[in-house]
């Protein structure tokens, strides 16, 4: 049996799956102790079963998301190498950025050494304040480690009990400005995660589970408990990622689908384009700067349940913010929530209440509760689905840098909305009706993130960089550099060497990969020629365990 | 609606595409350039806006070029895009939505005239000149200046605009007695009606910083101001670098930041550039920067200090002289009377001799302008072609201007249907950018094409 449960910020929900069949769900309140909640919806779905059945637990918390918002964590320094190029001005305004001297140029070639008279200069400073988790970065670290490990260990060797974190570790991409907010991150969070992954462990040895326990990333894919910990930041925004890979569990393979989860105030949209939950081509933002953590592309639109609303005229305006619940459940003012109980698209709340609230919108103007609730869907379902259309477009424009790419990317259309969440089946037949494709009504579609989680497959990706002209390789995840010794060293060996290395890394995750499973999801070669003679070749590889789910689960009867 | 200080890039290294694999227009041109440009989150930059490039269609190349024997037969879909890429930030552009741009596109485009037989310079149709044409056809606007600031004298936008006083192209390179395409020389001035809007600023191997501002300063940005542009276009090639292994020149990023922040042209526009490692990251990041407004003075190459490059006094007062002698040909310009000896009847002709380096093809134009009272004339080019020891065939291609008078489009029509009946040609075109109608004719197989857009 597989269980899986998603803490979100009013609501935890959870699943026990065996096999292809829901045997019992949970909903319960989400308290300011996660632990709380979390167990309680484990006990809620576990309560009649045989604990020792339950193979595999997956979690989906919004523990980091919530540090995060609400900075809860001890002071970050970094040590940041950004070498000439983009003015220094521009990390100035990272408070806790110190710029020291050296640069790594793209082929991972030193340009400037570092200045370790500086570097124990801006350590004494940081000591004097007395932080003690540091991050260094620098720019094309991930083309060579060098600069950034040697710090490291001048920080180890002055001060043995800082946490240090590297760059090229968290933030393998190329992408400097991305890497130095990850590596701020990783830092910060650390040590909060660890002792909530603590807390967890704990609750869970108190009720004799000896389930694997697995945490859902925000790019739909999982990591077991333990190995979280090394970057606690992946686990950010994992609601939205649970919710889709739930529709893909819930709906038939090959789905053009639009997500669509109506919370309180805001809503969730995602896309999976045929069968495939779509990356957003940029990381994850926090603090509102871009990360490179990998996410599904998730687009918040600021309309929900809760929403205000008002009227213009003949207009129905939404507003951004909440005043409380909907009217038919004690709220002050009407929201779209009174609409669907006016019509009866939801069971939630007192009806005449709802309807007291369409009669208080429509005030003054000679029109029907049906009326004016269902222009309140109609404007909802408008505003929504100018948001996908904007999606789907910015999919369509994603830059690309090759002809064929180019030439073979068409635009698709939507086949299916999915509404997962309280309210969403309400409005999902209106936004499917503008955009010409089907509504489906999802079975479970209240605990449809909670089924994600439990169903979503581990995701292990691994990048390999080689330079036959420098003679040196590096597995970007594990950073790891190493000479190339092997003179006929050749395509095939590259992706062999990546293949391998994630084969390894999935042992350490508890993970039996077949070669025959690795997914190749990049493949660059490169001639490298100086003057008219091919005097090497670059070789970026990257290989990645297949993303998804395990197993549909089946409906109907 | 307000302004946007946003700077629209358009990056497409092509990374599938090279002339051969080997040659320096190859897949690896622009891998350095892009490490450094995401490396330094470029693209994250709240001014800077990326778009993806769109294929320009063959319409907007007909009206341009007369590609023998067809459109399809002279480009790839990579130049296709590369051009569709400027037409797409010149119109993001023009409706405001974006303040300026930079097409770091290839393949590049400078050396392709108006006829195109082949590949020559590495470019086989001219991303800037299309665009030109394009907004000028699309767009309404009129008036339109060209600064091709490539090592290699840009002798294909010359030869496209030659005639025509709505174009200012003013190029500065290596002097062509020392480089391809072996053009460019001071005398070099545009055609009876377009005088002057030709001009050409060859410098001495050697040349630095100092000078191209000098030449820029003294030269270029008052001619600018006198023409008064609706949009200026900058064919930025980059192989006046001092690492450059086909020229000769001293430029480093600075300068072309100096000279993009100075010149502040409305879209930039790559061309050649080859030291692919030591010159192009820096080079591209530099002019991003000062196209978008931003802080460019920590962009320097790994073995540049300042005062490296000292100039010879010689190169100095060189050209010094030859930017008094330009801004004078540039006041005289609608004072000069046409070479008489070229004119014969209502024609004013040229011969042309072009050699396509690349695809090995000798090419001989005649070049017909009519002379009309009423309108800037039509233009008809006879041009017969060797490739290696075979001919390739005579053709004949009739270009009518957007705003000719009815005389001239009804004789170049006339014209045109008498020499499909001619037997010395394989391929008739004409092309009536009048009417926005671009016709091509095999004789051998009695079959005419004609591309039209609605
Ligand atoms: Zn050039
Ligand atoms: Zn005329």
């Amino acid at each position: 049996m597989f269980a899986g449960i998603d803490v979100g910020g009013t609501y935890t929900d959870a699943v026990l799956l065996k096999n292809d069949q829901v045997l019992a769900t949970a909903k319960v309140p989400t308290r300011e102790n996660l632990i709380g909640s979390l167990t309680e919806a484990l006990d809620t779905i576990v309560k009649d079963e045989d604990k020792k059945r339950v193979k595999r637990i997956v979690f989906s918390t919004t523990i980091i998301t919530n540090l995060i918002a609400e900075r809860k964590y001890e002071a970050v320094d970094l040590l940041i190498i950004p070498g000439p190029g983009l003015s220094h001005d521009f990390y100035k305004n990272i408070p806790y950025a110190h710029i020291i001297s050296g640069a790594i140029d793209y082929r991972g070639r030193e340009i400037i050494s570092l200045n370790e008279q500086e570097i124990e200069t801006v350590l004494r400073e940081i000591a004097l304040k007395g932080s003690k988790k540091i991050g260094v970065v620098g720019k094309f670290s991930p083309r060579n480690t060098f600069h950034e490990k040697k710090v490291a260990e001048i920080i180890k060797k002055k001060y043995p009990e800082w946490q240090v974190e590297i760059g090229a570790k968290v933030g393998s991409q190329l992408n400097f400005p991305r890497r130095v907010v990850t590596t701020y991150l990783t830092c910060a969070t650390r040590d909060p995660y660890h002792y909530f992954i603590e807390s967890v462990r704990q609750a869970l040895d108190s009720r004799a589970i000896s389930a694997e326990v697995f945490i859902l990333k925000a790019d739909g894919g999982t990591v077991p408990l333990q190995r979280s910990e090394e970057f606690p930041v992946e686990t950010i925004f994992s609601g939205p990622a649970a919710s889709t890979m739930g529709v893909q569990a819930l709906t038939a393979p090959g789905e053009t689908a639009v997500v669509v989860d109506i919370g309180g105030t805001t809503t969730d949209l995602a896309l999976i384009l045929s069968g495939q939950p779509l990356l957003s081509a940029k990381g994850a933002r926090a603090m509102e700067q871009l990360t490179q953590v990998r996410t599904l592309a998730v687009k918040s639109v600021a309309i929900g349940g809760d929403s205000v609303l008002s009227r213009t005229g003949n207009d129905i305006n939404i507003h951004s913010q909440r005043m409380g619940p909907a009217y038919c459940l004690g709220g002050p003012v009407p929201t779209p929530t009174d609409a669907l109980r006016a019509l009866g698209l939801t069971d939630l709340g007192d009806r005449k209440k709802a309807i007291e609230a369409m009669e208080l919108l429509g005030q003054g103007l000679s029109i029907t509760v049906e009326d004016i609730a269902g222009k309140v869907i109609n404007r909802v379902g408008d505003n929504i689905t100018i948001e996908i259309k904007k999606m789907f477009k910015e999919w369509e424009q994603e830059p690309a840098y090759r002809v064929w790419e180019i030439l073979h990317k068409h635009s698709v259309k939507p086949t299916i909305v999915a509404g997962v969440g309280g309210g969403a089946a309400g409005f999902s037949a209106r936004i499917a009706e503008k955009l010409g494709c089907r509504s489906v009504k999802l079975p479970y579609a209240s605990v449809a993130n909670a089924i994600g989680a439990a169903l979503a497959k581990p995701t292990l990706q691994v990048n390999l960089r080689a330079d036959t002209e420098q003679g040196y390789y590096i597995i970007q995840e594990e950073g790891h550099q190493e000479k190339i010794s092997d003179r006929q060293f050749n395509e095939k060996k590259a992706l062999e060497l990546a293949k391998n290395s994630l084969v390894e890394q999935a042992l350490k995750y508890g993970l039996a990969l077949a070669a025959d499973d690795i997914e190749v999801t990049r493949q660059e070669v490169f001639n490298m020629v100086r003057g008219w003679d091919t005097t090497g070749r670059l070789y970026d590889i990257t290989v990645q365990t297949p993303r998804g789910i395990i197993t549909r689960i089946r409906v109907g009867e | 609606m307000n302004k946007s200080k946003k700077t629209g890039l358009i990056f497409f290294p092509a990374f599938d595409w090279a002339i051969t694999p080997t040659h320096p227009e190859r897949e690896e041109r622009l891998l350095y350039t892009r490490d450094q440009i995401f490396e330094e989150g470029i693209m994250d930059l709240p001014r800077i806006q990326e778009y993806k490039p769109s294929l320009a269609s063959i319409h907007d190349v007909a009206r341009l070029h007369f590609c023998v024997p067809t459109i399809e037969k002279q480009t790839t879909e990579a130049h296709l895009i590369a051009a569709g890429a400027a037409i797409l930030l010149s119109e993001k552009i023009v409706n405001g939505e974006i303040n300026n741009g930079f097409a770091l596109v290839r393949p590049p485009g400078h050396h392709a005239m108006r006829v195109v037989r082949g590949n020559r310079g590495f470019c086989n149709i001219n991303n800037e000149a299309i665009m030109v044409d394009h907004l000028r056809s699309r767009h309404g606007l009129k008036k339109i200046a060209i600064i091709d600031t490539d090592a290699h004298h840009g002798d294909g936008t010359q030869d496209i605009f030659w005639h025509d006083p709505d174009v200012l192209f003013i190029s500065f390179h290596q002097d062509g007695r020392t480089l391809f395409p072996g053009t460019g020389y001071t005398y070099e001035l545009g055609g009876p009606r377009a005088y002057a809007r030709t001009i050409n600023i060859p410098l001495q191997p050697g040349a630095t910083d100092k000078s191209l501002l000098y030449v820029l300063d003294n030269l270029i940005l008052p001619i600018i101001k006198d023409f008064k542009p609706d949009f200026i276009v900058n064919s930025a090639g980059q192989d006046n670098h001092y690492t450059d292994p086909l020229g000769s020149m001293r430029i480093t990023a600075q300068g072309y930041a100096r000279l993009t922040e100075k010149l502040r042209p409305d879209l930039a526009v790559l061309e050649g550039g080859y030291a692919i490692e030591t010159a192009l990251p820096y080079v591209n990041m530099a002019i991003i920067l000062a196209l978008a407004g931003l802080d460019y003075s920590g962009v320097r190459e790994p073995d540049y200090w300042p005062g490296r490059f000292k100039e010879s006094a010689d190169i100095t007062e060189s050209v010094e002289r030859m930017v008094d002698e330009l801004l004078q040909r540039w006041e005289m310009r609608d004072r000069v009377s046409p070479d008489a000896k070229k004119i014969s009847g209502n024609y004013y002709t040229r011969h042309k001799h072009i050699f396509y380096d690349t695809d090995y093809i000798e090419e001989n134009q005649t070049e017909h302008l009519r002379l009309c009272d009423n309108c800037l004339g039509y233009l008809v080019i006879d041009s017969d072609a060797k490739h290696g020891y075979s001919r390739s065939g005579r053709v004949l291609c009739i270009s009518v201007p957007h705003a000719a008078c009815g005389r001239c489009r009804a004789e170049a029509a006339d014209l045109y249907e008498h020499s499909k009946r001619a037997a010395n040609y394989k391929y008739v075109y004409l092309q009536d950018k009048h009417n926005d109608i671009f016709y091509s004719y095999s004789t051998d197989s009695d079959h005419e094409w004609r591309s039209a857009e609605l």
